[in-house]
This record gives structure tokens, sequence and C-alpha cells, in this order.
């Protein structure tokens, strides 16, 4: 339920505004709210401080991908391999799904690569070749070793279900870029939805239109209830436009006779944005007009990676029509066919890394050569590490000591490291969490984490709770 | 870069939480919401206002208006006030006759009648039982990544429309459902009640999966009862006691205690099916078996007094004749490509190849006339590891799911087993598990090792064999890592197996083998025991099988390592709430900055979780706890007018709102208690209240002094909520079906999904399906996958505790109004409603009627028939259901 009266507020968000616009609508008493908020974010503001980026793309490695096995060599875990795990520190050594093996060493050769010098493995060629642009946090950590609790918190920094995660808040502090387009898309795996399911891409106790919008790029109905049922003949574009039309001279004659309530207002555009949007996604998402190269440079209809190359491809044209934050997938929940290799990293991790490695690669390429890197963020990472000793014979249980993520283009100095884990792999030496990740991340969209804050049930919530250090080392 | 938490760091500390005793218990003044709640007097009537000044709900508002500078509006017209009421109080809108009676009705009373016919339907529970679920944060899946259906969640559901349909007193309302097992064990409708505690999410990776012995483990069971601890507080006391679990500087050291004293309270509980039996003979029948059985359990020297020599003999002697006819296979073999082989005392043993998993078929034929059980020996053998009975290294089995079949003339045809029992079962592999369809959970004997188990499975109905009658076995064993059977023996009867329903464990047998004068004391007490036991076995097979709730428990049946903690888990003070850091041990207790209530608890039993769980009950529902009524005045306040006094109703504390009217939050309050917590009775009040029955007219220049209209100088109109929405749509196409209680509808297609998740598919689902058409209360809401349409709605994160829904207008909401498969079915359902009317200007006339409760002006008819004549009625009664005049209540 809510109130006539306050609503000026509830028209911004309810269209889709943020607290950017509002902020300063109200500091300059500017009724254009909308365009302002607009003009601000494209002057570079930010809600608190200037913006370094625009927007963001996440690239999600669902499962836990090994950090030993790919970003963080650790030659001490050859030397060891098949000795018994001690690291020589009081903390018990457990796993939560199985009994610690013996030291488990990596099986890839490990080699250096750009002018940064960074150890990158075989399963990443294509990446590799980009690592001048990344700024590698080495030592990202977590407070629990369960994919469901640690999905969580990587999204929303709470490890229950009900927490706004990234996008939503990104989608109340900063609003849409665009109309025509949800504000926070996410792209699951078309394998299906991640462990928590749709709980990642919770607006929480925030308003509910901040939720992620989810693309099912494999569903011929991308977006539910963008278009009527196919059964339902009698719906034609003549009925709707005829239609839309009649109804807004309905609601435009009940707003006369009771005037003074803005949402009545609200609720007439925001059929006008249906029938935008109406347009606007089929064309964002339709990948016909790519050139053979753009493909090609993607790997978009070849095995194995068509289905990352579409959602990697599909977020750079979302992000240049104005889609805010764009969340993609890389597997889905469940014990296998994602980056939670129990049972054998030879056999598990080579895969899984070969679907994600070219596309990831072509879009920072893309968005470079589009000029858009310049004010679009790039955030690759996963829900924790893996284990530095075996599970069964060559498989790795989870480890939420320590993890690898990384990050490209706006606002980021390319080429750098920040944090490492022990010599073993097993825990992070000066660990950082997705409070730290998420701080960084909404400083460089203008906003100072400890003052984007809905307040909830007693508390000033934050996305980063109490916690986040803005990591200035690896910012341009 | 400065690190200030520890690695485990378990709980996610809350800076900002506002604590409500800060300074309050040294400063004069306590902070407004722990004052006592005392009935303030009543301002004076207001000559110029006589409509406001019978109600005393009225003159409190009345005051405050004047005060600054505000009129009340007029009041609301007719339809305007049925239709208001009707949503409100049922979350329907009032048909067309409800109208016209209404409008025709000359009695001074007439409105106060609709009231009093609203508030006694059962429609009314229905519609409060939802708003209640949003506060608790209700759903009927876990939340977390193995997002599991809760089949048996909705007991509870059912027991909140029961509740608010009957009136339940309030006081008595939080009792049951926070102790309601402990405080009333005589009485098991109440027992559905305890669905509160577990209404929230549920981590099965980390409380269920993962080794037990983990750090994850433990930091589970803290965040578990932490999720208890915030449904009590949030709900009944409206604070935010979850703010006092971190070690902080900024609280002393005496909140966290206070905090973790909740957290024991709770020590002794976890969610799981709770069984109950709804019939109070049953369950007092039950209850008594039950304490004989675990009497006997504890104490061989009970059994002594309860049986007599004479007694034991007639039974030996019964146990002397050997019911039980061992059956001769003729067909045996191994799925998993072992070696059966027959052995003289109809055994199969299975040897050669070790499957990993395996199943068996033996077939034998029967010549008893009827077969009521079947029974299956599973022998120790020397060939296999300790002496089997398995054929896993350690000597185990475990047998998924037993089978039988009757086959005569060529037709197979599975047999239903009503109940299993065995001689004995490993802790969390139970032999009722061999019996419930599931692969995932088997029967095992571990560490029982190296010696003969019997397991007896009693059929549904008896079996009449036909000539040539055959029995065909099916043992599955897909659990993995050769748990398999090594050396099984069937059996059939004919006789009543309740009898001996509980084989012979060894020790027994031991002893009947001996003569009667040679057995020790021990040994007859032994037997005697053995023999009660038996019976009260029997006597229990009897009862109709329990119903199940997904509710708190102490006792339930575990599932793999998630199993009941016996008495209470030791818990402690967490230093900065990291797990691996305990400090003292807590005590249970309450909060201390409630003046005048003890937060200590005065156990007689403190390991009695029970105990602890019903002091806390009692402390909450006390009538000197302020929290407690004020609470839930204040929630009824804030859904009758869009909202509360204070207007942050789960929250009372510093970081809250304050009331804007308190001394009318105090009479409410008091007035609730006085009335013995009659929640119908504050209904009534509130409703027919002139603030209530004013209209929502807008007023430039009060809207410049009060904006936000907190002092209610007309009614608020607020947006239909996702419920009302669709329910609204049901009725005005004629569809709504009116069925109570009951399981959940499901709204989607649900499929196998990756893993313990099904794959949910809400486009693929047909809007008429059966019970499609019910309420929306009777949805199954799946946290993790919630309903977009709903959702487009501002339907709430099922897994957050809701006190007030957010309202927006968006984008995808308006598609969704427009073009998902419901809208557009009930539309064209809505379209063949209309049919019957007549001319397309009746049918419109009559659309109109239904959807906006009026008749349509001449241009808006005209407009709409004009529409439909191109376009269709379907269409034009979908445009009627998304207009702002429906969706809006005025």
């Amino acid at each position: 339920v809510s109130l006539q009266g306050v609503s000026r507020r509830q028209l911004l968000w309810s269209l889709g505004g943020g607290l950017g616009g509002i902020a300063l609508a109200q500091l300059l008493g500017d009724d254009g709210l909308l365009g302002s908020e607009r003009a601000l974010n494209a002057n570079g503001s930010g809600l608190h401080h200037p913006a370094r980026a625009r927007r963001v793309i996440q690239l999600f490695m669902n499962g836990g991908m090994s950090q030993m096995d790919t970003f963080d060599y650790k030659p001490l875990l050859e030397r060891h391999h098949g000795r018994p795990f001690n690291p020589g520190t009081r903390e018990r050594v457990e796993a939560v799904t199985s009994t610690p093996g013996n030291v488990l060493g990596n099986p890839f050769p490990f080699r250096r690569h750009g002018q940064s010098g960074r150890w990158v493995s075989s399963v990443f060629p294509h990446l590799a070749r980009y690592v001048d642009e990344m700024a590698f946090l080495m030592s990202v950590a977590s407070k629990t070793n369960v994919h469901g609790p640690a999905s969580y918190m990587m999204n929303t920094g709470f490890m229950l279900p009900g927490f706004p995660c990234l996008g939503a808040w990104l989608s109340y502090g900063l609003g849409n870029l665009s109309d025509n387009l949800p504000t926070f898309v996410v792209l699951p795996d078309p394998r299906g939805t991640p462990y928590n399911n749709l709980g990642n891409f919770s607006s929480g106790f925030l308003p509910v239109q901040h939720a992620g919008t989810v693309l099912r790029l494999s569903s011929p109905n991308s977006i539910a209830s963008l278009y009527p049922p196919r059964s339902a003949t009698h719906i034609t574009p003549q009925s709707e436009t005829e239609g839309l039309a009649l109804l807004r001279e309905m609601n435009r004659a009940h707003l006369e006779r009771t005037p003074g309530d803005s949402r009545l207002e609200s609720r007439i555009a925001s059929y006008e944005l249906a029938a935008r949007m109406q347009v606007s996604a089929p064309e964002a998402l339709d990948l016909a007009g790519e050139t053979e190269a753009t493909r090609r440079l993607y790997g978009l209809g070849q095995a194995p990676t068509d289905a990352f190359a579409k959602s990697c491809l599909t977020a750079r044209r979302l992000i240049e029509r104005g889609v805010r934050f764009v969340q993609v997938w890389s597997g889905a929940g469940g014990p296998t066919g994602n980056w939670d290799n129990h049972t054998s990293i030879v056999r598990e991790l080579p895969p899984k890394a070969a679907q994600v490695d070219q596309p990831t690669a072509a879009l920072l390429q893309d968005l470079k050569q589009r000029g858009l890197m310049k004010d679009t963020l790039v955030v690759f990472s996963t829900e924790f590490g893996r284990q530095p000793f075996s599970q069964g014979s060559e498989g790795r249980d989870h480890n939420g000591g320590t993890s690898v993520a990384w990050l490209a283009g706006a606002g980021i100095k390319g080429g750098t490291a920040y944090g490492a884990s022990d010599e073993w792999g097993w825990r992070a030496v000066d660990p950082l969490y997705c409070y730290d990740l998420h701080a960084t991340v909404l400083h460089l969209l203008g906003i100072d984490h400890e003052r984007l804050t809905y307040r909830h049930n007693g508390t000033n919530r934050r996305l980063t709770d109490v916690h986040g250090h803005v990591i200035h080392d690896i910012l341009a | 870069m400065r690190r200030w938490f520890a690695l485990s760091l378990l709980f996610l500390s809350a800076a900002a939480c506002a604590r409500l005793d800060a300074g309050a218990q040294n400063a004069a003044e306590p902070w407004w919401s722990l004052r006592p709640v005392v009935k303030p007097a009543l301002p004076p009537a207001d000559k110029r206002f006589p409509d406001w000044s019978a109600s005393p709900i009225d003159r409190f508002v009345l005051r405050q208006m004047l005060a600054k500078g505000l009129e009340p509006a007029p009041p609301a017209d007719r339809t305007t006030l049925i239709r208001r009421v009707y949503f409100d109080l049922i979350g329907l809108p009032p048909t067309p006759e409800d109208i016209d009676g209404f409008l025709k009705d000359p009695s001074p009373d007439a409105y106060e009648k609709i009231v009093d016919r609203l508030l006694a339907g059962p429609r009314f529970g229905e519609r409060w039982a939802r708003h209640w679920m949003d506060v608790i944060h209700f759903a009927e899946t876990h939340g977390h990544d193995q997002d599991v259906p809760r089949d048996h969640a909705w007991p509870y559901r059912d027991y909140l429309i029961r509740s608010f349909n009957t009136d339940k007193p309030y006081g008595r309302f939080v009792l049951e459902q926070i102790a309601g097992d402990v405080l009333f064990p005589d009485d098991p409708t109440v027992i559905p009640a305890l669905g509160f505690l577990a209404a929230g999410p549920w981590d099965e990776s980390s409380l269920r999966d993962i080794r037990e012995d983990t750090f994850d483990r433990k930091a589970a069971q803290y965040l578990d009862r932490d999720d208890m601890i915030g449904t009590v507080s949030y709900a009944f006391l409206s604070t935010t006691v979850q703010c006092a679990r971190c070690h902080d500087h900024k609280f002393d050291p005496i909140a966290q205690e206070e905090y973790y004293g909740l957290q024991a309270v709770f020590a002794g509980v976890d969610r799981a099916n709770r069984p109950f039996d709804p019939d109070p003979q049953v369950h007092a029948r039950r209850l008594r078996l039950v304490e004989q059985r675990s009497t006997l359990m504890s104490n061989s020297h009970a059994a002594a007094k309860l049986i007599d020599d004479a007694a034991v003999a007639a039974w030996e002697k019964s146990q002397g004749t050997n019911i039980w006819k061992v059956l001769d296979p003729d067909v045996f073999t191994s799925a998993g490509g072992a070696a059966p082989v027959k052995l003289a005392d109809g055994s199969i043993r299975f040897g050669g190849k070790r499957p990993d998993k395996d199943s068996y078929t033996i077939e034998a034929a029967s010549d008893l006339p009827v077969i009521t059980a079947v029974r299956l020996e599973v022998q120790s053998d020397e060939t296999l590891p300790h002496g089997g009975p398995g054929r896993q290294d350690n000597g185990n089995l475990h047998l998924s799911e037993f089978k039988v079949e009757a086959a005569a003339s060529g037709k197979r045809r599975p047999l239903a087993l009503a109940r299993a029992f065995a001689d004995f079962n490993q802790a969390g592999w139970e032999i009722d598990k061999a019996i419930d369809g599931k692969l995932l959970t088997a029967w095992g004997i571990y560490p029982e090792v190296g010696k003969t188990h019997v397991a007896v499975f009693v059929l549904k109905e008896p079996l009449k064999t036909a000539a040539g009658q055959r029995l065909i076995f099916t043992l599955q064993q897909q659990h993995g890592g050769g748990h398999l059977i090594g050396r099984p023996r069937l059996s059939a009867t004919g006789e009543d197996p309740t009898s001996t329903i509980r084989p012979l464990p060894a020790k027994v047998k031991e002893i009947v083998a001996k003569p009667a004068a040679q057995r020790s004391e021990a040994e007859k007490l032994e037997l005697a025991r053995h023999i009660l036991l038996s019976r009260v076995e029997a006597e229990l097979a009897t009862l109709p099988p329990p119903q199940l709730v997904y509710a708190a428990a102490h006792d339930f049946k575990p599932e793999g390592s998630f199993a009941p903690t016996k008495g209470c888990r030791p818990i402690h003070m967490l230093r900065r709430g990291d797990i691996k850091r305990p400090g003292a041990a807590a005590t249970p207790g309450a909060l201390a900055c409630v003046p005048g209530l003890e937060a200590t608890f005065k156990l007689s039993r403190p390991d009695d979780e029970g105990e602890r769980r019903a002091a806390l009950a009692r402390w909450i529902s006390r009538p000197n706890n302020p929290l407690t009524w004020r609470s839930v005045a204040n929630r009824l306040w804030h859904h009758h007018f869009g909202r509360g006094i204070v207007s942050t109703p789960s929250d009372f504390g510093r970081m809250g709102a304050k009331p804007t009217h308190p001394e009318l939050l105090d009479w409410l309050a008091a007035t609730l208690l006085e009335e013995g917590g009659s929640l119908k009775k504050l209904h009534r009040r509130i409703v027919t209240s002139a603030a209530y029955r004013q209209a929502s007219r807008h007023h430039a220049e009060y809207a410049k002094i009060d904006a936000d209209n907190s002092y209610l100088w007309r009614m608020n109109r607020s947006r239909l909520d996702a419920e009302t929405l669709r329910d609204a749509v049901l009725q005005i196409s004629g569809k709504l079906d009116l069925t109570m209680g009951g399981p959940s509808v499901k709204h989607f297609v649900e499929g196998p999904g990756i893993h313990r998740t099904p794959k949910v598919d809400y486009l693929a689902f047909d809007p008429d399906s059966p019970g499609a058409h019910r309420r929306s209360v009777y949805r199954f809401v799946f946290r993790t996958v919630p309903d977009p349409f709903m959702d487009a709605l501002d339907c709430p994160d099922a897994s957050q505790f809701t006190a007030v829904r957010s309202s927006s207008m968006t984008a995808l909401q308006a598609l969704a109004l427009l073009n998902d498969p419901f809208m557009v079915r009930m539309s064209e359902h809505f379209a063949k409603r209309v049919a019957a009317s007549g001319n397309l200007e009746m049918q419109v006339r009559q659309a109109y009627r239904l959807a906006l409760g009026r008749e349509p002006t001449e241009r808006e008819g005209a407009a709409l028939v004009s529409y439909a004549t191109r376009h269709g009625t379907a269409n034009a009664c979908r445009l009627l259901l998304n207009c702002n005049e429906f969706v809006f209540v005025p």
C-alpha cells in the first residue's frame, strides 16, 4: 500500500529514476527530474563524487573457480604434490564435503604474460593476452565454504537470503540510463539459474522494481509478458495501439476527477514506457545485425563458446543501449556443468574455461574498439576458490579462504594485482571480501558505499554492511 | 589496508543498528515504545464536528488535525465506502448486488451491518493471514541453493486463517506460535502454529549436506536460530534484536548477552516436518502410548509392574507358533551384475562382482490363501565383510526401496505397503525410508554388523491369493559405495502381523531360547519390556497416520546428518560474532529493556528446551509488555489506513519512526487488552470511525501543510496489492473458487531440476488449471523463483520480513497487467460472463459495474462500445482491468 502526496519521489522511482536524480532535483528545485538525472550521469558526475564508470558488466563464474589452476600460480603445490597438506599454522584443516586429501599440484602449465608479467595457466589462452588491461584481486575471501550462502554473499554482501544485490543497489542509487530498457539485466547460463536461483538478483527489502530483469536468451519469451500469449488471437497490433490510446483517455479522465495524486500520472506514463520497451527490447537482443567478424571474435555459433558468446555480445548491446548493469553467468546450480570441480580439475576445468575464455577476451576487445571501455567497468568473479589439497584423487573442494577476481575498463589501472594468498593458495594473507569489491565498484560509479543506505527494520542498510574499503591501488 | 574482522567472522554486524535501550535505562524517560501502555483520557468532543465525537479514535485524530490547521474531509460516498471496506477487510471487491443493497438500505447502521458481515465471514481470515505471512516471511521452499519445496508448510497458513476467523485472542495467538506444544499439550490443533518459527529460509546445504564437524555447520546453526529470533522480535515486539548479535564497541556487553540469551531459547529446536494428530482423541492416545514407550525404553524396571509371569508365558506360547512361511524363490537376479546363488534355507547369497549400486529382483510362488505381510531377513554370512549382513567393507547395507508386486495369470500389480518395522535401524537410516518412494533415502543397520537383521512390511490391504499366485520383490540399493545386501531371505504370512510386528531382537531371542527358570532377573525384565513394547507398537500401528506440518521441532526424523539435538545445543557468546572464538555460555532470557518485566527466566528445568520457549512466549504475551500490544494495534492501523501510526511497523526503536498519534496508539493498545485481545473488535472500531470513512479528496492547501497526510485530513488512496488484484480479477471474471485450506496451489509447471531444486516454469502454466482460480493466499510461494506476475505487482522477496510493501508503477508491471497469460485468459472469461447481459451497450455497462462498481457515463460507454466493436469484448474487458480506477482503492 502506498500513499499519495509524497509521490514526487515515488514517481521518480516508479519510473526508474534513482537517488541521484532525486537528490539533485530536490537541491535544484527542478521539476524535470528524469532529464536532469540523465544529464548528470552523462556528464560523468556521480551520486557522491564524479563517476569514472557509467555502467558495469559482471561475469560471474558459478561454482567456485579454482584460483590455483587459473590465475594464482603456486609452485609450492607442485613440489609437495601427493604429500599430506600441512600449512604449518594452528588452524584446523577441514573441507566441507570431504576428508582433506594430499596436496594436489596444479596440472596445467603456467606462463607469464604481457608487460605486467602476470602468471596465467594454459586454460585461459585468450584472456592471457589481456592481462595488461586487468587489475587482479588475488585474495578475495568468503565467510563460508558453502555455495548458497557464498553466492548470496558475493552478490548481496550477506550470507542469508532477502538482501538486495549489487545491481539492485545500483538501480536504486543511480536509476536508469534509458527509459526503454530495464536498468539491471541478468543473463543466466542457458542450462539454468545459479545456486539460489533468482535469489542472487533480488531487490531484497528495496522496492521490487530494482530486482534484476532476467533475460532467457534461449527462450522465445526472453522477457516475461513483453507480448501477449500467441493463443490470444484477438490481441493485435491495432487492438493494442487503439487500446492504449483509450486507456490513456480513461485514465486522464479519472485523473481529472481525482487530482493531486502523481502516482496516477506515474501509472499513465508506465504504459507509454511499456510500449516503447516492446520495441526496444527485441532490437537490443537481436544479434542478426552483428558483423561476421564480430561473431567470429566472440566465438558465436561455435562449440564450446556459443552460449557464453551470445551472453557477452548481448551484454555489450544492452549497455550500449543504456542498461546500467548486466550480470552474465557461467554455469548453473547443481553438482556438475559449472566451476564446482569436485571430481577432477584435470577433466572438468579446461572445458569450462574454454567456454568463457574467448568470449570474455572478445568482450574486452570489442568494448575497447567501440570506445565503450572508458566508461564501462568489467568485473570477473566467483563465489569462492578451491582447496590446495585433493578431494578424491584429483578434485578440489570448496575454499572460502581465497579466490581471484579481476576488473577491467573504466577507472581501472590495468596490469596490476592487489593482495596475495599464502604460498599454498589456501588462505588470503590479508583478505579482501565482497565488501571491498563492492565498495570499489560503487566508488567508480560515483557512489560512496557508506552513504548509499536504505532504512529497513531499524537499520540503515548498506550493500557493504559495516565493512568495505575502496581498493585505491587498482584505480587509474 | 586495515582489516578489522576475522577471516571466519560469522555475523554481519550492523553498527548503524539502534539499540532500543541505549541509554534508556538511566535516562529519566524511557524510549516511547518502552513506556507502559496507559489508557489516555479522551479529548473533549468538538461541537463543530459532530460526526467526529462518537468514536474515541476520531477525537484523537481530530484534535491533532485541528492543531495542525487541518480539517477533515467530507464522508466518502457509499459506492466508494463499500468498495474500500470490502477490499480492506476481505481483499475482494463488492459485487454489483452488494453495492445495490447498500445503496438501497435506509437503516442508519447500514454500513455497520456490512462491516459485521465481513468480519464474520470466512474471507476475512484469508485476507489478514496474508498480511501476517508477509510480516514473518512465510514461504513454502527453503530459499537457499537447495530451494526444496516444503510440502507440509500449508497447515500453518490454515492455522492463521482459522485464528483470524475465530478471533483468537492475541495473547493466545502469541503463546501458540512460540510454544503451543509446551503450553497447551492437550490441544493438538496448536501444533501447526509452530510453523511460525519455521517460516523463514533454511540452509539445507550447510545444515544437512556438508560435514557435521565443520565450522560452517555450526555457523549455519547460529544463523538458523538468528532467523527465528528475527521472526519473533520483528513480528511480536517490533524490535530489531538481531542488531545485537555482534560484538561492537557501540553496544554494551549486556546487550549482546541478551541476544545470545534469545539464541539459547531456541537451542533445542530445528525446522522439520512435525507429525501431529488433528483429532484430540487420537492425539491423547498417541501421547499415552509414546510416553509408555519412552518409560519402557529408559527404565526396564517399569516393565515389571505392568506385566505378570502368566502374561509372559502366554506371549511365549503365541510366539512359538511360527506365522512366517519362507518363500522358495525360483527367479533371482542382480541388475548390477552380482552372482546370486540360492541356499538350502531359501536365502540367496549375492557373490561375485560387487557393483557400486544394485537392484535385486526375486520371484517366488506362494500358496498362502491370503497375505497380510512380508518379511525380509538380511542374513549374516561369514563370506561377507565383518560377517555382513551387507557387502560394504564395513558390513553395512542400504536398502533404498523395497517393493512387492503380485503377479497372477500374466498380470502384475504393485502392492501398497502400509508400514515397515525393523529389529534395528541405523541412525538417520530408518526402515520407513525403504518405503518412502525416495531413492536418496534408505534403511541401514550400521554399526550392528555381523548379525542377521529383520524387517517386516505390512500390506495396506490383505492380498487374496489366486491360484498360481506369484510375488515379485524388488530390492533397490541405490546409495552407492557397495552398500548392498549379502544374503536376503523372504517370507510371507497370512496372520495378523501386529502381534509379531517387532521382530525379535537378538538379545530377546537368546532369552526366549532359555527355559524360563534359568532366566536371570535382568533377562526377565528385558523380556517383559520387549513384550510390552510390542504391544505399544501394535496399538500405535492401529492409529491413523499423523498429519505433518513444517514447523519448529525438537524431535523429528533425521535426514542424513541433520538430526534432532538431544536436549539443547550449547550456546556461547561469540566474540565479534566469530564462530571460532566462543565466549561464555549463554543462558536463556529475554530483553532487559522492558520496564516491569523480568528478563531472566526462572526455569524449573533449565535444560528443557520447551520450558525456554514457553518462558519467552509468556514474557511476550504479558499484558504489561508494551511492545507487544502497541505492535499489533499499529499493524491493524497500518493496513486500514495504508500507513501505521508508527510508519515502521516492525521497528519501534530509535531508528524507526515515532508515532504520529502516540495517545491514539496507546488507546488502541489499551482497548485491545481490555477487550480480551479481540482483534475483530479493534478492526470494527477502526473501520467504523469517521477518519476511515472520509473521502480521499485532494486539498491543495492541506497538502502544503501535511503532504504525507500524516494527520489524516483525508483517506489515503492505495494501490491494490498483488494478491488482492489477482483475486479481484478472478471474482470479476466469474471464476473465483472459494475452496478453503489444504495444500497450496502451484502456479507453475514443476519438473525435475539439476539438483534438489525443481525446475519451475510459470509461463507454461495454464491459468485455468485445477485450483488456479482459488484465492491467492493459497498460492505456493517459491522463495528463489518468484512468480513474475506477482513480482511485477510488488510481491516482496519472501526471504525478507516485510511489514510494508512497496507499491511501484513500472513498465514491467504494465506489461504484466496487459499480457500475462492470467490477465489475458481472465479477460476472456470476463467477456463471456457479460455476454449474457444483452447487446454491446449492455455488456459494457455490466462490465463497468463488475470491475469498477459503477455505471459508465454515456461518453465512457460509447468509447468502450466502439472499441469492443472493432477488437472484441475480451480486449475491452482487459482495458477495464488495466485502468487506474480499478487498480487504486478509493
